[in-house]
This record gives structure tokens, C-alpha cells and sequence, in this order.
């Protein structure tokens, strides 16, 4: 006997073995329904004697294992069912002939047979016969099951008259020997007549009848004899024969103690195909401990059946402790014949289901481990695939998982050992699957996202390693490649370099055959494989919604309703209300606008030792139709932080989510999930998509400056432009306004800032007329329109404390002149010296007399559905002026005319540019002064009626330009209404404090009651060298 | 020769593993794991025991033809295994019952390490040179 059956449990020795095999050519289809018709008759209550009988079918049975049949009877095949298709009758001998050979094959032990034709029809099948029974097709055949109990109970009175038989044989009569096949030679010329041999023959037949009786449903007589044959072979040393009986023993105890069976969870194996789980499945009735028991009280001795049925129980049964220790014996026994192997490892694996139903797992475990090293011989490589998956299924049942798995990948592996010249790598992969819980993994790669891997990284590994190999050589490059990147996604830690080398260049080449997906794959088995997104390819550390640039930045008209909701509680603080804020602050202030493109930061790093090559990198988003733009990137080896902008333009409005972004690195293509990254950083993911706005686009006649300006407000600025101006001249901004978005412009504010501004400024700085440039609006996509600036500087400069410097330097000393002695103080010299030291301070202090003013001019534009929502973008135009200073009035004195209505004014001028200036007052003649140069000038001017002068038209005409007596009448005013005393608005104000005081201190001595009055003088001046530009200057003195 | 030494947390993934012919470290990877099914075993025949009283000492997890593999338990359920070479029969049950408590004291350093959170890796330069002195000692 060399074929184990591992599937044997204590409670088969109670039946009797039936195979079923089909003759001729039967379908196998029709065949396994027919056996698994035949085979759910499993157990038969005998008519007459209440007694139980348990039936085991098979449909293939080694004949060598039949001859062992003496030493378990329930080894023994004692029924043969034939299946036959004979479809005419001609057919019909013939098939029967076969019927009797086959039958020879296990007649040493049969019982009974029966044969069943399928298809065959006519009068041979009318002739009723008990051995055969016809039916017309596999169809119509009711009465199977009803033959089949015919049948059992046949083989019940056999059985039974055979024990009957050998029960009563008495010691009169001369007992055979039993025997193994091996043991057949060894009893060759033994004294049969000797008491010991005869104690042998009589322990053998008493525990041949405790089968027997087991057999036939008569479990406490089995035990007796059982117990008695036990007693006699341990007289004797019959080490096999008491081992089986002592298994016998234990055998019926666990019928006994376990109604339910041991054998349980049976389940479908894959050794004998699908028919076994209906066995197993009715093997174990409802209500069969019930029946079990009274066949117990009833089939006790028979003598005083009532009175001794628990005593003998309780003596002739084992205690469940006592059955380990008894197989424990058994199988001592059982090792001392190396021919016996099959026989001790099967009560290995009874003993091991017994345990497990006690839950006895560390004595189970060394059962187990005994049937390890029990050597068969050269088992096949079948057979070795079949042990190993056995023992992980016991070691399963008794809980040792990791054990289990152990034993279960190396089935996989023996299922694809080279030495099998068809390495079955689909049983391999199957088997391997099955061994992942035991190395607690899964293959979904959620269970790892939990913060580090914690595990057997290394037994890990290698069943990835080894789950990639068998499903490529199965020929599923998907399944390949989705356990490949499971791998690398997960195991990353713990790959070293050149693994990490290795894995991805396998990942790619298999990629180029079948890319990775974001599907589910689906096994034969119904085994669902998760996705892998390679989340760690690259790592994201942190993701954060952009904002969109300053100039395009949607700005909510403001309105009441809006500042309502913010302030909806009457209370100043309330927690509920501190709450509801912290939550406001998770979500984005800034919205998005459809139609432009919106860009989320990425800040990655790269954990590979090689460059990383992320392709289609983009956005997934859900709320909004979007459109991403992918991006493909190329990581350097282990990068630190690298920031990464994926954009996208939202299509429709509404509230957009960021939810991940997918990218495809070596061929995968992966699906991230926000949610499902660990440690990453975000600012909120939703954000609000507004309607669509159109983009403006400004240009300029002045040139761009690097210049940039510093905004106070946090508006950013769009352009920066720069112009050079001498104070007091005036230039035009010519700006081109293009519409280069999609929508229509239809509305357009400019509002212009000054900013730092310490200067004093006089005048307006900034002017334009809008009308006309809105008369061109709506501005359709792609149309221009202009709007023209003019720029005038009018600053102060009389503050330069170099220029007084360099002017004291002269020699002349301002405050110190009498104003009564003017002539005096035209010092020729002066002029002389002048040319040389404007040169030194310019070269000294040139930076130092150039002013900077700096303006925003802020265009408020809106247009298309936008603007119907109440949005509007803003613009900002930054302006960056340079003035240089022009002309100074060093000096100013008053000195009386001729006539007693005007005065002279006496002005020291100076040149301080490079350029010659003439300068035109009044009707004065002009007055050329070259660069750096300094000269006073004398103007008449009209006593000024300080109450009557915003009346005065007559001094209006004096002046250059009408508009500019107008400014000057408004500035005038202002002095009027704010000054008191002291107050000299003019650009040579430093210089003029002086003359104030000496102007108030004179004025009632020479002027009389002139003293309030005004005087107003306009001067212009042109730059020679640049005849272009009409630059005019004025000044205003107010003479209080 | 003592041939292996693992840690387990509570959880059953490994704290620390050091063996000493590296090159078939697999090999023992796989001998440990399987011997945790019998840890947890013992451990779970016990906890019908008093607490107190527990053994920590879990004694011979089992013999295999080259190794012997003994398992020791904390009672915060952090496991020590110890592979031993089967050929080495002069060592004797009271030295590997000592070995392991020199084991379980190092490893109570560990936990006083107010920078070593309980659950994460051991990497302790003073439990390995106390790691490799054992198996020093023992070859």
C-alpha cells in the first residue's frame, strides 16, 4: 500500500467502501451525476435491526490498497457500481463481459455488484435482474437511489452474516492468520500450533470482527472486541496488529465522543475531484447523534442489554484524552514498520483532525510534525504537491496560519518545480494567492497606507517576488505587472538600490507590453486585485490650490447682503460662533474663474536613486467639468522638495474639488487619491469656479521698468512703466487696452493712487478723459482700445540741502541780505564761479536731486456672465516717474517800482540741469541762462488787491496759459482759507522763509497796507536741446 | 551557536531581527515566522493562568533537524525567539532562560530611551554589541 488518503478521518472506519467506476465510454459529465446521485445515499437505516450503515464512494480506488482491506476492513471494497453507455443491443454482451472483468479486479473482497446501463432499450431490458438495472438515458433514472439502498442492504446481510460468522467462531475451531501483504513471507514455516501463534490468529480475527462490528453499526460491541484483541496482540508483540487495534479503538471512542465528525470543513479539495463535497456535505445528518445513541443501548451485548449498556460504555470507551494517548501508542507502533508508512501517516492525519476538534493544537502540531518526517519513498512530484497542500490544510484547521501558509507556498512551489516537465504555474499562482493571509498581506494597497510598513518585509517580498514570476509565466503580463507594482508601492522601504534597479526595469519592460490600469482585475476564481496607484512614485508632501495672477483675480462687487452673512450673530464672541470660523478657514478665500487657467502646487520629492520620468501628470477633480493639462516631469535621483504646478481650465462654474491627480510612471498609470495619501499637506481642496470674465491686456508708449513698486495695499502690479521728467513738464501716457480673453469687455474704471508720496505735489499729477475711450466699449475679444494719460510732475525742490549748500558755499549768504540793498548781492563773481561748482555737486550729489514719484492707475474692468454675477477683475499699471529738478529760485526780493501800484521782483534764478534754459516771464524779455548757472531776474508786477484777486482778469492775461491761472487762482484759494502767517507755497519755499520775515517786517514801511497781498508770477522756460518738448514752469509766490 | 535572534511587538511584526550567517537570512525569516504561530499558542494556553505567576520563559517552541527554537513573552506580549543550532547540546535550558532575561532587560533600556517609540524598529547600537556579545559567547 504506498497512496495515502489524506482525506480519511477516525469515523471512515465505520463504513463500507463502494466504488463507482464507469466501463466503456461513459461522459464524464453524465457520470459525476450519476455518482453524485449514487453517493448522497450515504448512510441507510437497515430495515430490520435499526442499525446504521455508512457508506464511503469512490470512483477510483488503487487495487493495491485493497489488499490491506484484512487489516482495516474498511479498506476493504466491498461494493462495485459500473456505469455503463450502451446504446444497442448488439453492444450488450459485450458491455457485460466487460462488467465481469472488471469485477474480477477487486473480487478477493467484493460483497456485491451492481451494474447500471444507461441508453440502452428492448427486451433485454425487460428481463429484471438484480444485478443490472437498465435505464433509458442518464435523464430518466429515479430509481437510482432506490437500487442503491437494494444494494447496500445486500452488502448489510453479507456483512453481517460474515460477522455473525467470525464472531461466533470459538476456539474449537482453528483461526487463520490475517495478514498484511508484507508480512505474507515472513510467516513461511512459523509453528502454526504453538499458543503463542494461536494467540496471534485469535488477536488478529477479535480485532477483525471489532471492524466488522464497527462496520456494521455496532459500536459498543467493536469496542469489546477491540479491547480484548488489544489485550491478546500485546501478549504476543504483534506490534502492527496491536497498533490497529488500539486504533480501532480510538476510532470508535471519536464516533463515540463526536457524533458530529471529525472530518468537518472537509470542504472541496482539489485531490478527488468536486464529488467529495456532497459526500462530506451528507456524511453528517441532523439528528444522527439521536439515532447513534439508541443504536448504542440497543446494540449492547444483547444478554442484559438494559443494565450494562452505560457500565460497558463507560468501561469500553476512551476518555478524549485517552484517545491521543492511545494513537499516540498506535502510531509508535505503526513506526516500527517501515512498510506501514501509509498506514501511520494516515492516523497521523486522523489523529490530527481528532485534536482539532479538541482543540489541542500544540499536540496536534507534533503529530504534524511527526507526519512530516514519515518517509513513504520516492513519492512523485504529484504526490509531494498533494502532501504539502495537505499538511497546510491541517495546520490551517488547527490554527497555525503562518505554518499553513509555509507549507502552502511550497506546494506552489513544488506545482512549478523544474524537475516537472509541465510546471502547472496556474496551480502555482493559485496556491500562492491562498498563502497571502498567512503572511498577513493583502493585495489591496489601502491596508498599507497607514504610516511605515510594519511586517516580515523579507518573507514578504519574496512571495510578491515569486506571485510576479508565476503570473507572468501563466501569460498575464497584467496580472504581472499589477502584482509588480503592488510590490514596489508597498515594499519601497525595504528594496535596496539595485532591487529598486531591477524591479522598475522589469516594471517597464513588462509595461510595454500590457500598460498598468486603474481597473480592477478580476481572477478566474472571482478574486478581485485592487489597483495600485503609485502613491509613493513620486511622494507628494503637501498640495495647495494657487490663487490666480493679481490681474486676473475676480473681485466680488460689494454688496450688503454679502457683509450680512458674516456678521448673522448679534454677539461679539460667541464659541459656536469661533467654531463656525475655524471651519470657514479651511476653506478657500480665492475663487476660480471658468475658462482660465487655475494651477495647484505640488511639492514632491522622488525616493528612487535613479531619475523618475512622471508622465500625464494632472488633476482629478470632480463638481466642475475641467479640463487638465497634463504635464510630464523628470525627477532627479532622491530630489529633495521639488515644487510641481499642474493646471487645468475649469469649464462650467461651481464648486470645484480637487480630489487627486493620476500620472503614469514606468508604464503604470496611476490614480491618487488625495484621501488616501498619508502626511500630505493641503490648504482645502474645493474652491468656487465663477463665470467667465474677459482679460485685458495694457501696453504702453513708455518704456517697461525693472523698477518695481513696493504696494502698500498688497495690489500686485500687472506692468511697470518708467518715465524721466524735469519738474514742471508734462507728458502723455498713450495705453493700449486689448481685450485677449473670450467675453466682452463691457465696463471700465480707472482710478489712479500716488504712493509714498513725501513730496509736496502740486497740480494734478495724473489726468485723462475716459469718454473717449469708452466710446469704443463693449471692446469685442481681440480689439484694442486707447486711452491717453497726461502726466505732469510739479514738485518741490527747493529743500536740497546740497543745492543751499553749494549756494553758501558761493559765498552768498541768504538770510543774511538786506533786502534793502538787492543790487548788492549781484555780485558778478557769481556768475563766473557758478559754472564749476553745480559740475562738482553734480558729480558729488547728482542722485540726490532726483525725486521719484510713484503712481498706480488701477483699471477696474468687467465683462460677459461675470459681470452679470457681479464680478470684476482689476488691472494695476504701476508709474514711475523721475523728476529732476529744473530751475531754483535761490533768492526772492521785493523792490518798489516807479509806480506805487506794481513792484519789482527780484528772483535769483538757477539752472541746475545741463541743458541751456531760456526763461520767459511775463513780458520780460527771455532770459538765457546756461547750465548751472545762476541769475536774477527783475519782473514788474502789478501790487496785488488781495481781496479783489480771484477777480482780477487783468492778471489772468499775464499768465502763459489760461488754464493755468486757473490752477493757480485754486491754489490761491486754498492759501486763502488755510494760511495765516508764514505759509509760502512755492518750489523755492526754503529759501523764501527768509524773505517772508523780511517781506513782513518791510512790507508796512515800504508797501503799507499791501501787506496782504498776493503776488503771482509765472515763469516758462524751454530746453534748448530739446525744442520738442514745451516744458513751462511756474511759480507762485503769496506775499501774506 | 545561538543563530538568530528576533524581537516581535505585540502586533507579531518583527522589532528587530539579526542573524548570523547573513547569506540565508531568508531561511530564518521564514523559520521565525512559522514558530510564532506556536507563540502565540503557548500564549494563549496560558492566559487561562494567573498573570502573575505567568512564565515568561516560553521554553522549546520546536525542534526542527538543524535548529532548535526557543521563545520567551513579556507581559506587555513582546516576543523574544532564539535560534540555536540543534548539533549545540552543551547549552543547557538554564542558560537560554538567562539569555533571554539579559535579552528582556536590554530591551527594558530600550523603552526607557525617551526618544524610541514603542512599536518602531530597534535600532540600538547598546542592544546589538549586547546582542552580539551573547552570540560571542555562545559559539
Amino acid at each position: 500500500m504506498s497512496v495515502p488518503d489524506y482525506m480519511q478521518c477516525a469515523e471512515d472506519h465505520q463504513t463500507l467502501l463502494v466504488v463507482v467506476q464507469p466501463i466503456g465510454i461513459v461522459p464524464e459529465e453524465s457520470f459525476f451525476r450519476i455518482y453524485k446521485r449514487i453517493s448522497a445515499v450515504s448512510q441507510v437505516n437497515v430495515r430490520d435491526s435499526q442499525r446504521v450503515l455508512y457508506i464511503r464512494y469512490r470512483h477510483h480506488y488503487p487495487p493495491e490498497n485493497n489488499e490491506w482491506g484484512d487489516f482495516q476492513t474498511h479498506r476493504k471494497v466491498v461494493g462495485l457500481i459500473t456505469i455503463t453507455d450502451c446504446s444497442s443491443a448488439k453492444d450488450w454482451p459485450q458491455t457485460f463481459e466487460k462488467f465481469h472483468l472488471h469485477k474480477e479486479l477487486y473480487s478477493a473482497t467484493l460483497y456485491d455488484s451492481r451494474l447500471f446501463v444507461f441508453g440502452l432499450q428492448g427486451e433485454i431490458a425487460e428481463q429484471p435482474r438484480t444485478d443490472v438495472a437498465f435505464y433509458p438515458s442518464y435523464d430518466e433514472c429515479e430509481t437510482v437511489e432506490k437500487r442503491i439502498e437494494d444494494f447496500i442492504e445486500s452488502l448489510f446481510i453479507v456483512l453481517e452474516s460474515k460477522r455473525l460468522d467470525r464472531a461466533t467462531d470459538k476456539s474449537g475451531d482453528k483461526i487463520p492468520l490475517l495478514c498484511v501483504p508484507f508480512e505474507k513471507k515472513d510467516f513461511v514455516g512459523l509453528d502454526t500450533d504453538s499458543r503463542h501463534y494461536k494467540k496471534r490468529c485469535q488477536g488478529r480475527m477479535r480485532k477483525h470482527v471489532g471492524d466488522l462490528c464497527l462496520q456494521a453499526g455496532m459500536l459498543q460491541d467493536s469496542l469489546v472486541h477491540y479491547h480484548m484483541a488489544v489485550e491478546l496482540l500485546r501478549s504476543v508483540n504483534d506490534f502492527l496488529w496491536l497498533g490497529a487495534a488500539l486504533e480501532g479503538l480510538c476510532s470508535a471512542s471519536v464516533i463515540y465522543h463526536y457524533p458530529g465528525g471529525t472530518g468537518g470543513k472537509v470542504g472541496s479539495r482539489r485531490a478527488q475531484g468536486g464529488s467529495l463535497s456532497a459526500e462530506a456535505g451528507n456524511r453528517h445528518r441532523p439528528g444522527k447523534n439521536g439515532i447513534l445513541f439508541l443504536l448504542c443501548a440497543l446494540t449492547s451485548n444483547g444478554i442484559n442489554a438494559d443494565t450494562s449498556a452505560e457500565i460497558g460504555r463507560a468501561k469500553n470507551c476512551l476518555s478524549p484524552e485517552d484517545i491521543i494517548d492511545k494513537y499516540k501508542e498506535a502510531i509508535s507502533y505503526y513506526g516500527k514498520y517501515k512498510n506501514a508508512g501509509v498506514i501511520e501517516l494516515e492516523a497521523c492525519v486522523k489523529a490530527v483532525k481528532v485534536l482539532a476538534i479538541q482543540k489541542r493544537s500544540m499536540e496536534a502540531s507534533e503529530f504534524l510534525q511527526n507526519a512530516v518526517y514519515i518517509n513513504l519513498r520516492q513519492l512523485s512530484e504529484e504526490e509531494k504537491i498533494q502532501r504539502y497542500s495537505i499538511l497546510s490544510e491541517l495546520y490551517e484547521r488547527i490554527g497555525f496560519h503562518r505554518k499553513s501558509a509555509f507549507f502552502k507556498r511550497i506546494a506552489a512551489m513544488q506545482c512549478a518545480a523544474p524537475s516537472i516537465p509541465e510546471p502547472g504555474w496556474r496551480a502555482c499562482y493559485k496556491l500562492l494567492l491562498e498563502t497571502l493571509p498567512g503572511y498577513s498581506l493583502s493585495l489591496d494597497p489601502n491596508d498599507f497606507s497607514q504610516g511605515t510598513h510594519k511586517g516580515w518585509a523579507a518573507v514578504q517580498m519574496r512571495l510578491l517576488h515569486e506571485l510576479v514570476y508565476a503570473s507572468r509565466r501563466m501569460g498575464n503580463p497584467a496580472l504581472c505587472v499589477r502584482h509588480l507594482s503592488f510590490l514596489l508601492q508597498t515594499m519601497l522601504d525595504f528594496l535596496s538600490d539595485q532591487e529598486k534597479k531591477d524591479v522598475t526595469q522589469s516594471l517597464e519592460s513588462y509595461t510595454a507590453k500590457c500598460p498598468g490600469t486603474m481597473e480592477y482585475i478580476t481572477l478566474p476564481d472571482g478574486l478581485k486585485l485592487p489597483p495600485v496607484p503609485f502613491t509613493k512614485l513620486p511622494i507628494v508632501r503637501s498640495v495647495k490650490l494657487l490663487n490666480l495672477p493679481a490681474s486676473l483675480r475676480p473681485h466680488k462687487v460689494k454688496s450688503l447682503l454679502g457683509q450680512s452673512v458674516s456678521t448673522k450673530s448679534p454677539f461679539i464672541y460667541s464659541p459656536i460662533i469661533a467654531h463656525s470660523r475655524e471651519e470657514k478657514s479651511k476653506k478657500i478665500e480665492f475663487q476660480w474663474v471658468q475658462g482660465d487657467v487655475c494651477e495647484v502646487q505640488l511639492m514632491v520629492y522622488n525616493p528612487m536613486p535613479f531619475e523618475l520620468r512622471v508622465e500625464n501628470m494632472g488633476l482629478l477633480t470632480t463638481g466642475v467639468e475641467f479640463e487638465p493639462l497634463p504635464a510630464a516631469l523628470s525627477l532627479p535621483a532622491e530630489s529633495g522638495l521639488y515644487p510641481v504646478t499642474l493646471v487645468g481650465v475649469p469649464q462650467t462654474t461651481g464648486q470645484i474639488t480637487v480630489n487627486g491627480y493620476h500620472t503614469s510612471v514606468f508604464g503604470v498609470f496611476s490614480d491618487c487619491l488625495l484621501d488616501n495619501l498619508p502626511g500630505v499637506k493641503t490648504n482645502g481642496c474645493t474652491v468656487e469656479v465663477i463665470p467667465a470674465l474677459p482679460r485685458l491686456q495694457i501696453s504702453t508708449s513708455l518704456p517697461r521698468s525693472a523698477h518695481a513698486l513696493q504696494p502698500s495695499t498688497g495690489d500686485e502690479i500687472f506692468t511697470n512703466v518708467s518715465v524721466q521728467l524735469y519738474n514742471g513738464e508734462s507728458q502723455q501716457l498713450i495705453i493700449k487696452l486689448e481685450n485677449i480673453g473670450t467675453e466682452p469687455l463691457e465696463q471700465l474704471e480707472v482710478t489712479a493712487k500716488t504712493v509714498n508720496t513725501k513730496e509736496k505735489l502740486y497740480g494734478d499729477f495724473l489726468t485723462w478723459n475716459l469718454e473717449d475711450t469708452l466710446s469704443q466699449f463693449p471692446l469685442k475679444p481681440g480689439k484694442t482700445a486707447t486711452l491717453t494719460v497726461n502726466i505732469k510732475v510739479k514738485l518741490d525742490f527747493s529743500c536740497q540741502e546740497n543745492l543751499l549748500q553749494d549756494l553758501s558755499d558761493d559765498g552768498i549768504s541768504v538770510s543774511g541780505l538786506p533786502l534793502s540793498s538787492p543790487f548788492r548781492q549781484v555780485v558778478k563773481p557769481r556768475v563766473e564761479t557758478k559754472p564749476i561748482n553745480p559740475q562738482e555737486s553734480s558729480k558729488s550729489g547728482d542722485f540726490s536731486h532726483v525725486k521719484t514719484l510713484e503712481a498706480i492707475l488701477n483699471f477696474k474692468y468687467s465683462g460677459g456672465p461675470g459681470h452679470v454675477e457681479g464680478y470684476y477683475r482689476t488691472l494695476a499699471l504701476g508709474l514711475h516717474v523721475e523728476v529732476e529738478p529744473s530751475v531754483f529760485f535761490t533768492r526772492v526780493s521785493t523792490l518798489p517800482a516807479t509806480s506805487t501800484r506794481q513792484c519789482h521782483l527780484l528772483l535769483d534764478v538757477f539752472n541746475s540741469t545741463e541743458h541751456e534754459l531760456t526763461i520767459s516771464a511775463r513780458n520780460n524779455e527771455d532770459l538765457i541762462l546756461h547750465a548751472g548757472e545762476c541769475q536774477r531776474m527783475a519782473i514788474q508786477v502789478d501790487k496785488f488787491n488781495f481781496e479783489s484777486f480771484p477777480e482780477t482778469p487783468a492778471d489772468g492775461t499775464q499768465f502763459a496759459n489760461a488754464k493755468q491761472l486757473e490752477e493757480e487762482r485754486q491754489q490761491a484759494k486754498g492759501l486763502e482759507i488755510n494760511s495765516k502767517l508764514d505759509i509760502w507755497e512755492a518750489s523755492v519755499e526754503g529759501v523764501l522763509n527768509q524773505v517772508v520775515l523780511e517781506n513782513l517786517q518791510l512790507a508796512p514801511l515800504q508797501w503799507g497796507d499791501f501787506a496782504g497781498n498776493c503776488n503771482f508770477l509765472g515763469i516758462c522756460y524751454l530746453a534748448e536741446d530739446k525744442p520738442k518738448i514745451d516744458i513751462y514752469f511756474i511759480i507762485s509766490i503769496t506775499v501774506q | 551557536l545561538l543563530l538568530s535572534v528576533v524581537c516581535f511587538a505585540p502586533q507579531n511584526y518583527p522589532l528587530y531581527i539579526r542573524s548570523v550567517p547573513t547569506e540565508n537570512e531568508l531561511k530564518f525569516h521564514y523559520t521565525v515566522h512559522t514558530s510564532l504561530d506556536v507563540v502565540d499558542e503557548k500564549i494563549s494556553a496560558m492566559g487561562k493562568a494567573l498573570v502573575d505567576q505567568r512564565e515568561l520563559y516560553l521554553g522549546l517552541l520546536y525542534p526542527t533537524e538543524d535548529y532548535k527554537v526557543y521563545g520567551y513573552v513579556t507581559n506587555s506580549r513582546v516576543k523574544f525567539v532564539m535560534v540555536v543550532d540543534s548539533s549545540n547540546t552543551a547549552l543547557r535550558d538554564n542558560e537560554i532562560r538567562s539569555m533571554f532575561r539579559k535579552l528582556h532587560n536590554s530591551y527594558t533600556d530600550i523603552m526607557c530611551n525617551p526618544f524610541y517609540n514603542p512599536g518602531d524598529r530597534i535600532h540600538s547600537r547598546a542592544f546589538d554589541s549586547m546582542v552580539n556579545s551573547m552570540m560571542m559567547q555562545v559559539c
